[in-house]
């Protein structure tokens, strides 16, 4: 029997003109990692932050933990764990004065120590904030989220502006508090992120939420293709391509053409007679399985990065 | 409270961290005590130099005369009026003090007498220190013409024991400097802090709000204490100004005044957006307040027009009240109208920054 932690419904704020989130509904359940996908401005933050009692809404519903966020959100404050997605820190205490003191600021904390190495800090325990890489940051704000032991864990784009190597290092965080039985609750444009991180996935675009399952069944239902990816010396009709044998749909951002089939074979042939009866030299190219950020691109008509 | 402990240290150690705020609070008025004492205290041994223009024959005046004598830090000239004013111009002499012909008829009819005192008011030091001594000696020896004569020896020690150098009106002057830029500049690690996103990322804790402030407004205070020893330390040791008053009632200044400026920090602060855009308000505040406060000039020598300034400034009433009681100096204002004006300044500035506070 799994219990909502999270309950949005009919969820609006706007800024202005500008709705950032426009009748947002969704359950977040326990022990769930639950990611909200979409490009910036897409209303991520803004949710997230009404979640965590930063922002106010409104329109709309919000329950965390079964409690209002509009009258209870010191007891939802003191459950839950806040990555924001600016680092900010106090610049001249040290990575243990800053844990420490954050810990004073709930009723319960974790062993500190623990929570050190756990993301990794151990050999930069003394370390001044302003004297931490971006990836020691990162992992000392996740930490920062930790410190109270908390039930829910929001994560404002845990990973953007790490390198490969912290990424990865950061997930293995995320992951080890998703087995601990912790609910996540984080927003990314990564794609990869989301498919390898998240149970289930929100995809958000103009503060409305076009789509939300596990990342295998978002591609699934979107694709029953597999994708085959090149570069054109210049610009190629998208009809002549979409005509080819085997292409079920074909799409042309400049020169970058992505075409989707049911039957790889089929389709590289017919595109390699296609280019060579129009003399065309095509490069970079390479096949693979549909992604999130196919199934972005089917719903929005954009890529999710710029 | 446990938070509000853990705040406080964490204050402390990013000051002690922060070189730029270690130097504003205690190296920088320590530097003007040692800069101006020592400029001034050359002044205090070689005596005051004062022209003496005697233009009246009379017993009165000669006796007017003789008392100036007894001021041991007086070296008198006496010459004749136009020759000593021109060496008060060329900067020969503090003062140039006129006996003007008549003194002796106008006293012996039982009428107004003149006697006239030159200086240039730009010498802190000739204002402070040798016109309330001309000012005492007048009093005494009028008193001594309707009196018997022999109360001229007791003028003299009441001169002396009211002897105030200028150190002793510079130091609690800079104390109460240094109180005001310690308070007025209390309001930007939170501003900082609210720049850089720290305060948003404490609100998504159950920390209140209240604790926050309470925290670095209480740190504020225990430094305002701290400061006040090292100033009063350095002023004893270095040019021994002694702190002749009650520590207790000393204290009590030093946290209202520091107090005051907290909450006028605040309230300058609450709407700036970033610390770039309070700083530019708090110098347009501070810097007059600084040089109209009578730290380094005599409210008395202020210009007509500014005095309503003057008369406004928190830091005029601070700067008395800290003078009174750290060296007996004479009062502008009694304690009572002092810790009103700061109290008042207080509440006005903590009701503006309440309402108006920015916290996002």
């Amino acid at each position: 029997m799994v219990t909502p932690v999270i309950e949005v419904s009919g969820l609006c704020k706007s800024y202005g003109e500008i709705k950032a989130v426009d009748h947002v509904s969704f359950e977040v359940e326990q022990g769930e990692v639950f990611g909200m996908l979409g490009p910036n401005g897409a209303g991520k933050t803004t949710t997230v932050e009404i979640l965590e009692g930063l922002r106010t809404p409104d329109a709309g519903s919000v329950a965390v933990l079964g409690m209002d966020i509009r009258r209870e959100m010191r007891h939802i404050k003191a459950q839950v764990g806040v990555q924001l997605q600016t680092t900010s820190l106090f610049p001249l205490l040290s990575v243990a004065e800053l844990l420490d003191l954050f810990a004073s600021f709930f009723p319960k904390a974790v062993n500190l120590e623990e929570l050190i190495e756990l993301v990794g800090l151990g050999g930069s325990r003394r370390v001044l904030c302003r004297d931490l890489s971006g990836g020691q940051r990162q992992r000392l704000s996740v930490a920062l989220a930790l410190v109270n032991d908390p039930t829910i864990l929001f994560l404002d784009e845990p990973t953007t502006g790490l390198d490969p190597q912290a990424r990865h290092s950061l997930w293995d965080v995320i992951e080890e508090s998703g087995r601990k039985g912790k609910t996540v609750f984080l927003t990314t444009h990564y794609m990869e992120e989301a498919e390898h991180l998240c149970n289930r996935v929100a995809v958000v675009d103009h503060g409305q939420i076009i789509a939300l399952d596990t990342p295998e069944a978002l591609v699934r239902q979107n694709f029953e293709e597999e994708a085959i990816e090149f570069q054109a010396p210049q610009h190629i009709p998208v009809e002549a391509l979409e005509g080819l044998a085997g292409v079920t749909r074909a799409l042309a951002e400049d020169s970058h053409v992505t075409l989707y089939t049911r039957s790889v074979p089929e389709a590289v042939s017919a595109l390699m007679q296609f280019a060579e009866g129009h003399s065309l030299t095509l490069s970079e190219l390479y096949i693979r399985r549909a992604t999130l950020e196919d199934v972005f691109l089917k719903l929005t008509g954009r890529r999710i990065r710029e | 409270m446990k938070a509000f402990a853990k705040l406080l240290v964490a204050n402390l150690r990013e000051f002690i961290r922060e070189r730029p705020a270690l130097f504003w609070t205690f190296a920088f008025p320590v530097l003007f005590i040692l800069l101006f004492g020592a400029i001034f205290s050359g002044a205090e041994e070689t005596e005051f130099s004062v022209g003496l223009v005697i233009e009246d024959t009379s017993y009165a005046a000669q006796g007017f005369a003789e008392a100036l004598g007894y001021v041991p830090v007086f070296k008198l000239h006496e010459g004749a009026r136009e020759a000593e004013l021109q060496a008060l111009r060329d900067g020969d002499r503090q003062a140039v003090i006129v006996v003007g012909p008549g003194l002796g008829d106008a006293v012996a009819r039982g009428q107004m007498g003149d006697i006239n005192v030159y200086h240039d008011p730009s010498q802190t030091t000739v204002v402070q220190v040798l016109l309330p001594i001309v000012r005492k000696v007048v009093a005494e020896f009028e008193r001594t013409l309707v009196q018997s004569p022999s109360v001229i020896r007791l003028n003299e020690r009441t001169i002396q024991t009211h002897e105030l150098r200028f150190i002793d009106f510079f130091v609690p002057g800079i104390l109460a400097m240094a109180l005001m830029q310690l308070g007025i500049f209390a309001a930007m690690p939170l501003i900082v802090q609210r720049q850089n996103l720290i305060l948003k990322r404490m609100g998504a804790t159950p920390l209140r709000r209240s604790t926050i402030v309470a925290s670095s407004v209480g740190f504020r205070l225990i430094l305002s204490v701290v400061q006040a020893l090292v100033i009063i330390l350095i002023g004893r040791l270095v040019f021994n100004v002694q702190m002749t008053g009650n520590w207790f009632y000393l204290i009590g200044m030093v946290l209202l005044g520091a107090a005051t400026f907290v909450a006028m920090g605040y309230a300058l602060g609450a709407r700036a957006r970033s610390e770039e855009t309070a700083m530019p308000l708090v110098m347009a505040i501070q810097f007059p307040m600084m040089f109209l406060g009578g730290v380094f000039f005599s409210v008395e020598m202020m210009p007509d027009f500014l005095r309503p300034v003057v008369q406004a400034i928190p830091l005029t009433y601070l700067g008395d009240s800290l003078r009174q009681i750290m060296v007996d100096a004479s009062a502008l204002h009694s304690h009572l109208v002092n810790i009103c004006v700061l109290a008042g300044w207080l509440v006005a500035c903590l009701l503006l920054a309440i309402r108006f506070f920015r916290w996002e």
